[in-house]
């Protein structure tokens, strides 16, 4: 990635979220705040940067990839579950404004996944990116290997305040009378030297 | 008193088996109960008395004998052989320079067959119009910035035929051009591409594989080659056979070299000749000399050689487990098998694998007598500790003449018949004549062997993994309801399957699915099963069978029992039974009395071999079992 260009990123509503009917498809549904009232993650990956990279790994597989906003909810299974179970293939993303991703499948109990990644401040660019390109995989009924990730017994302690501060704006944000938008992602990129 | 209660227990490697008996005075057995325990510690030592009696206190609770009432117990004459296994490899795919083998990314973008001199991507707008380049894009760069530098760079009316990227991100920028290229990706060190060669890459579609840069002829035609310089590229287009896109440099010296190993060579001893094979000729030639000095006396490996260190391991193994001096251990027969394994290219790019040649042994190894006396006194002394107040522990027989005795009491057998017991280490066989005559062979390699060449070939890294794979039919977890199985059914399930094993090839066993976490398809994981249970089964039941047949001939073989825990196996038996088929043998699994199945044969040849010398003593009971045991004790000293 060069260092001269930012890109920022806004959702735009298209209309109410409907079940694919594709089967080569993999949805990623985002938070209420995401890419909204935050821009960034619980370390400061830019949104914008973090769906680019997740929507690279799917194309990358040649996977067709949709975006859903999830309002009614901030509860990162209930977002990735809504996610598979509107995908035509069965295999949905989740992701919070602060980071933290799951791959999920419709025909698994909710509070069950694929692959979990919950220690938000140890997401990599590189990290989002695998998790496209897995969760693309799965929707072809390959057998990806899980993707990498860091385990880092401190990042509760140190992060734990500000995760939960976030997460308190998120829910705050929430709103149980809407259901899930089907959202397009809009990347304006601009050079800021 | 006119009846006698006696347990039969048969040591085996890995199992300890139990059949409890009364015999009447005129030697008539009727079988009361049986029981199965794990081995303790290894065959032949003070260390089994623990499973011995836990076996044999099982096997009367279930006949209902209080302990109290067993008279006698009998134990085999163990088989006095251990194995050893080694695997070195004997070919190497060294690259110089910088042809690319072997690198077959998973996604490459575009299609079609793109040659030109490689440019460096930050220099691509000082390349001229008309220029055929493939761009070379190290992975600093986003697949955006790549994909509108090119396309400015072919407004500019230079002429990109194709590109080099090191990043995951070919169908990036191909879905981005506005002209389509084919992309190669997935190049780990695309610093060690020489820029400014003429090169030609080549993407074919999904489900393809290319065409022109794995025809010695194409690759010719592209860069210009004369007959001489053609045949030193042809093992580049040999190594690039069958993948959807590649890569060729051509660099002044660049070569590949498929190379063969100096593995060393083996030094056969056989009682009335010795010969010396080179390993890296392969398993064929080793197993013929191998069969023409037989029988083996000893092998020793070329010191200083990779054979050398893979037979003095082997040695070194042997001597800790059996305690003998190093000196005293002296191979008795050998198993060479060619497999593959994946390895990777010394001298690639990208990480490239190929599948190197490689030998695997299995190595036998006689032991001095085994210490079975010393196991029939502690048995006795624990036993009585348990109550059974007025036991006798005997020595009853050795384990091949019992295991045919045993064997014989499945439906449908006769004599002339033999036995092959397929084990864990060895493959043993025995036969028995019309004239009763016993004879028995040991024979190196079985199921850890197997369990080897699975482990290898898959690239797993995980012996227990392949025992699961060895053991159990595939399938693969097409959704979280239903797995299909190998033979196309499909199984369907009530409650999800765990996440563990969605989308990935499983392992079925009884009650457990085991992922096998490979990118292998799960036709490839049964061809390497499949092959691998050949390669040492079918291979050794051969083997075994020539050297027990009267004068080698196969069609004098009347019947073959199958024993011992492989089979059990799901499909060797068929694949032995389709072996000898062409020779007129009934082969099959044993039903030891017609309702053990493979099991249980020798403790229930001990037994009827006791019945046996009782009627034919007509004798008080006490004193037949003390002179026999007096016998024993003679022949085992």
């Amino acid at each position: 990635m060069t260092a001269t260009e930012r890109r920022s990123l806004s959702f735009v509503e298209v209309g109410e979220a409907v079940k694919g009917m594709r089967s080569d498809e993999v949805v990623l549904a985002i938070s209420p705040a995401f890419a909204d009232f935050f821009s960034q993650t619980i370390v400061g990956l830019p949104h914008a940067e973090v769906v680019r990279q997740m929507l690279a790994g799917i194309e990358e597989q040649e996977v067709h990839a949709r975006c859903v906003r999830v309002k009614h909810s901030a509860d990162l299974a209930v977002l990735a579950h809504t996610a598979a179970k509107l995908s035509g293939s069965g295999i949905g993303i989740g992701i919070l404004s602060r980071g933290t991703t799951m791959i999920h499948q419709r025909d698994l109990p909710r509070l069950s996944s694929l692959e979990l990644f919950p220690q938000s401040p140890l997401l990599t660019l590189e990290t989002f990116r695998n998790i496209g390109s897995n969760a693309a995989q799965y929707a072809k009924g390959e057998s990806p290997e899980p993707v990498p990730t860091l385990n880092d017994q401190m990042a509760r302690p140190r992060w734990q305040a500000k995760a939960a501060l976030l997460h308190l704006k998120e829910t705050e944000r929430v709103d149980k009378r809407c259901k899930p938008t089907e959202v397009t992602p809009d990347f304006s990129a601009s050079a800021t030297g | 008193m006119t009846n006698v209660s006696v347990v039969g227990v048969d040591i085996g490697n890995s199992t300890t088996e139990a059949s409890v008996a009364s015999i009447d005075s005129a030697g008539t057995v009727s079988y009361r109960g049986v029981a199965l325990t794990r081995t303790t510690g290894i065959k032949g030592t003070v260390k089994n008395v623990e499973g011995v009696v836990k076996s044999v206190m099982w096997a009367l609770d279930d006949a209902g004998i209080s302990p109290a009432d067993l008279d006698v117990i009998l134990l085999n004459e163990a088989t006095p052989v251990i194995s050893g296994l080694a695997m070195e490899t004997i070919t190497e795919t060294i690259v110089t320079e910088s042809t690319m083998i072997g690198h077959n990314p998973r996604t490459p973008g575009g299609k079609g067959l793109g040659v030109g001199t490689i440019t460096d991507f930050e220099s691509l707008p000082e390349v001229g119009p008309g220029e055929p380049v493939l761009v070379l894009v190290p992975h600093i760069f986003d697949f955006d910035h790549v994909a509108q530098q090119i396309n400015t760079a072919v407004l500019r009316g230079v002429n990109v035929t194709g590109a080099i990227l090191g990043n995951d991100d070919a169908v990036l920028v191909a879905n981005r051009l506005s002209v389509p290229i084919p992309i190669i990706d997935e190049v780990g060190r695309v610093d060690a591409v020489p820029v400014g060669m003429l090169a030609a890459v080549e993407v074919a579609a999904p489900g393809q594989s290319i065409r022109t840069l794995s025809n010695a002829y194409g690759l010719a035609t592209i860069f210009g080659l004369d007959p001489e310089q053609t045949r030193v590229v042809s093992p580049v287009a040999r190594a690039l056979t069958g993948n959807r896109s590649a890569v060729v440099v051509r660099t002044p010296s660049g070569d590949v070299e498929d190379r063969t190993i100096p593995a060393g060579s083996l030094d056969l001893v056989g009682a009335k000749r010795s010969a010396v094979v080179d390993v890296s000729r392969g398993a064929v030639e080793i197993m013929a000399e191998v069969e023409r000095v037989s029988p083996l006396v000893d092998v020793h490996g070329e010191a200083g050689t990779n054979t050398g260190g893979m037979i003095s391991g082997v040695r070194q193994g042997m001597a800790e487990l059996s305690g003998h001096d190093l000196d005293d251990v002296r191979i008795q027969d050998l198993l060479a098998i060619d497999t593959h394994v994946p390895q990777e290219v010394r001298g690639g790019v990208a990480g490239e694998v190929t599948q190197e040649n490689a030998v695997a042994l299995a190595a036998m190894v006689r032991t001095k007598e085994s210490g079975m006396k010393a196991v029939a006194e502690a048995v006795e002394s624990a036993l009585r500790a348990q109550g059974a107040t007025k036991v006798t522990a005997i020595v009853g027989g050795v384990e091949a003449e019992m295991a045919v005795l045993g064997a014989l009491t499945t439906p449908g057998t006769d004599k002339p018949l033999v036995v092959l017991d397929l084990g864990g280490g060895s493959t043993d066989a025995a036969v028995r004549g019309i004239d009763d005559k016993t004879d028995a062979t040991h024979l190196a390699g079985a199921g850890d062997l197997v369990n080897k060449l699975i482990d290898a070939e898959l690239g797993l890294d995980n012996l227990e993994l392949a025992e699961e794979v060895k053991r159990c039919p595939l399938g693969k977890a097409e959704s979280f309801f239903h797995v299909r199985l190998e033979n196309g059914a499909v199984k369907f399930f009530d409650k999800p399957l765990p996440s563990t094993t969605y989308a990935r090839v499983v392992a079925l066993g009884e009650d457990s699915m085991n992922p096998i976490p490979t990118r292998h398809s799960l036709e490839r994981i049964r061809n390497v099963r499949r092959t691998a249970k050949e390669r040492v089964f079918v291979v050794n039941a051969l083997r075994a069978l020539r050297a027990v047949a009267p004068a080698g001939d196969l069609r004098r073989i009347g019947f073959v029992v199958l024993l011992g825990g492989c089979a059990l196996d799901f499909e060797i038996p068929e694949m032995i039974a389709d072996a000898l088929a062409p020779y007129g043998i009934v082969a099959g699994t044993g039903n030891v009395r017609g309702t053990e199945g493979p099991r249980n044969a020798v403790a229930s040849g001990l037994v009827a071999s006791y019945a046996a010398r009782v009627a034919a003593d007509h004798k008080p009971n006490e004193s037949a079992a003390v002179r026999i045991m007096n016998e024993g004790v003679a022949a085992g000293a």
